[in-house]
């Protein structure tokens, strides 16, 4: 660890924003870049799913827990990865209170490039304003204190929306050209919400895109995504959050090449092994494991992944992706409990700090 | 004991070596290619490429000149499908690759499964696959079926978000000897011990062997809900599936 003078209390938002940047930080910021809504929460604010997904004042509530509740440095509005698909068009099954929503991907709305339409009125579909609207509403409550995430999914996530996940797949194989014109067209959806959102006031964005390694290679992200995910990085100018579950290692060069400002990783990947391919170019969020630990285990367990992941120097602490809707708030009241005690017994760490 | 020379497809001989690594799997194969004969190693080599149009071609070659159908889903096309699932467990090929190799292999099962069901061939064992209720993820569960499949198993496929009674009813049509249920979301997971007791409930438990899998799924979950068999991954399912049905790999 690069050892440094104290850095003065920083808020919430200060810290999140300044470890996005790779800048020195009072301590590791815990961010929640996926979704941390649980049952428990939703009971507690009366923001039960479906509706929370739907209507903008209880979106902002159910958020607002992550801060105010769990004490996360950031809030994210957006449960799910289901927003833009609906506002396209795509089939949905909203589920109840204890699932997510999601699209029907076994009944695809686009086959060829052609058929992709981003709407003229996409940006006012009632679940992209929705999201627009709990923006500006956590906003109005935290004021400068805590980081507002928005996500606008990207254009391979998108496409397995909107072709079905096989189809797409068997299409990049078949004519990777015709995949290429199809994330140019769907990267205009991305674009669009991510911007939407920063008019709305979010401080960072989370852009899912899952190339994954439990679907494709990591050739697969540098051909398709690495130049896009660039792009990105300059037509949407706040920092962007790269989010890909699964195995990703093989690509995390890649990755660090973008110019995204941090990658979401899972637990699949190591830490320390994630921290020494991205060597600093990029900051990592991540990566306490949510169905084994978070969810089945104990504060204590938590406490040993937290651990883990601040000693290999990962930039901002939080759980891999999305939690089970069922976790226990006192395994995740853990996390920025474990952070802050780390702390107390560690000097203040000056970013990038694992190459030291 | 077979040497690597005595494969005769050349495509076949550099796929064992480069691709394979577990010593009993490289035996396995040069023993099983070593005795195949070389229409359909070609046949195995097309499918192993993702070459469905070759795969086509070659099987209405096959049965033209004679060859029994059984030999050509046996030494063709589930060999070849044997290499595809190795290298995709070993993360040598990813989804694209695999979905071209079944894709293939069913451009040949066109034309074998007719011919088979006429003579009463009997499959390794009939499977019911489903995704649990709430859950509309299916590439895994495709996965696995594609590779059952291709590994000689009969697959009822029940599709996605399926419910206790779709599953029950299922078991009473179609009399399978296992019955496998995926799950992608942490939220539906637990959707496969709500099911399994519904079958305990609806007393079918004990008429089926149970599998279970999924991104979020592990041994230690499957035995807490008391499921027979967990696989990690596509070729797990079908090393599962034929542990379940009794036989010897």
């Amino acid at each position: 660890m690069k050892q440094t003078s104290p850095v003065k209390a920083m808020t919430s938002r200060q810290r999140v924003m300044a470890a996005l940047k790779r800048e020195p930080v009072d301590r590791t910021p815990v961010i929640n870049p996926t979704s941390v809504a649980t049952v428990e929460l939703m009971d507690m604010v009366d923001a039960p799913f479906p509706h929370a997904n739907r209507d903008a004042p209880a979106m902002a509530r159910l958020a607002a827990t992550g801060h105010t509740v769990l004490g996360f440095d950031s809030v994210m509005p957006v449960f799910s990865i289901i927003q833009e698909s609906s506002a396209l068009g795509c089939k949905m099954q909203w589920e109840q209170k204890d699932n997510w929503p999601t699209v029907r991907m076994n009944e695809p709305i686009w086959k060829v490039p052609d058929d992709i339409h981003v709407p003229s009125d996409y940006l006012s579909h009632p679940d992209i304003v929705c999201v627009l609207d709990a923006i500006r509403l956590l906003r109005k409550e935290f004021g400068d204190d805590v980081a507002i995430i928005g996500k606008t999914m990207g254009p391979w996530s998108l496409g397995y929306h909107c072709f079905g996940v096989e189809p797409f797949l068997l299409m990049s194989l078949d004519n990777p050209g015709k995949t290429m014109q199809c994330l140019e067209r769907m990267k205009e959806a991305t674009i669009q919400f991510g911007l939407a959102q920063i008019d709305a006031g979010v401080d960072a964005l989370t852009l899912p895109d899952h190339a994954t390694g439990d679907l494709v290679s990591g050739e697969y992200y540098k051909r398709f995504l690495m130049d896009m995910h660039s792009e990105f990085v300059s037509d949407i100018p706040v920092p962007l959050i790269l989010h890909i579950c699964g195995r990703t290692v093989d690509r995390m060069d890649y990755i660090a090449q973008t110019g995204m400002a941090a990658f979401h990783f899972d637990s699949k990947n190591s830490p320390s092994e994630s921290a020494k391919i991205v060597a600093d170019r990029i900051s990592l969020v991540g990566n306490i494991n949510n169905p084994e630990t978070l969810f089945a285990k104990n504060p204590e367990d938590v406490r040993a992944e937290v651990i883990k992941n601040l000693e290999s120097g990962i930039q901002l602490v939080g759980p891999e992706c999305a939690i089970p809707l069922q976790t226990r708030i006192e395994n995740l009241v853990e996390i920025p409990k474990a952070v802050r005690e780390w702390h107390s017994t560690h000097a203040h760490v000056h970013p990038p700090s694992h190459t030291h | 004991m077979a040497e690597l020379s005595d494969i005769a497809n050349e495509f076949i001989r550099e796929e064992i070596e480069e691709y394979l690594e577990r010593p009993e799997e490289i035996e396995r194969n040069i023993e099983l290619f070593a005795r195949i004969r070389p229409a359909m190693q070609e046949i195995a080599a097309a499918l192993i490429e993702g070459e469905n149009d070759v795969v086509d071609r070659l099987t209405q070659q096959a049965l033209a000149d004679g060859t029994e159908a059984l030999e050509i889903m046996d030494d063709g096309l589930i060999a070849g499908m044997g290499i595809v699932g190795i290298k995709f467990r070993e993360a040598m090929i990813f989804v694209p690759e695999v979905l071209a190799c079944a894709r293939a292999m069913k451009a040949g099962m066109h034309y074998i499964e007719p011919i088979l069901s006429d003579a009463g061939v009997e499959p390794i064992a009939k499977v019911l696959m489903g995704t649990v209720k709430g859950d509309l993820h299916d590439i895994g569960k495709n996965l696995c079926i594609m590779m059952l499949r291709g590994s000689g198993f009969e697959v009822v496929d029940l599709g996605v978000d399926t419910s206790d009674d779709d599953f029950i009813d299922a078991i009473e049509e179609h009399q399978p000897s296992i019955l496998g249920m995926s799950a992608l979301l942490t939220t539906t997971m637990p959707n496969m011990g709500k099911a399994i007791e519904a079958f305990i409930d609806a007393d079918v438990r004990d008429d089926v062997m149970v599998m279970v899998g999924g991104a979020p799924v592990t041994q230690e979950f499957a035995d807490d809900m008391g499921a027979d068999g967990y696989g990690k991954d596509a070729l797990a399912c079908v090393e599962l599936a034929k542990r379940l049905a009794g036989v010897q790999n």
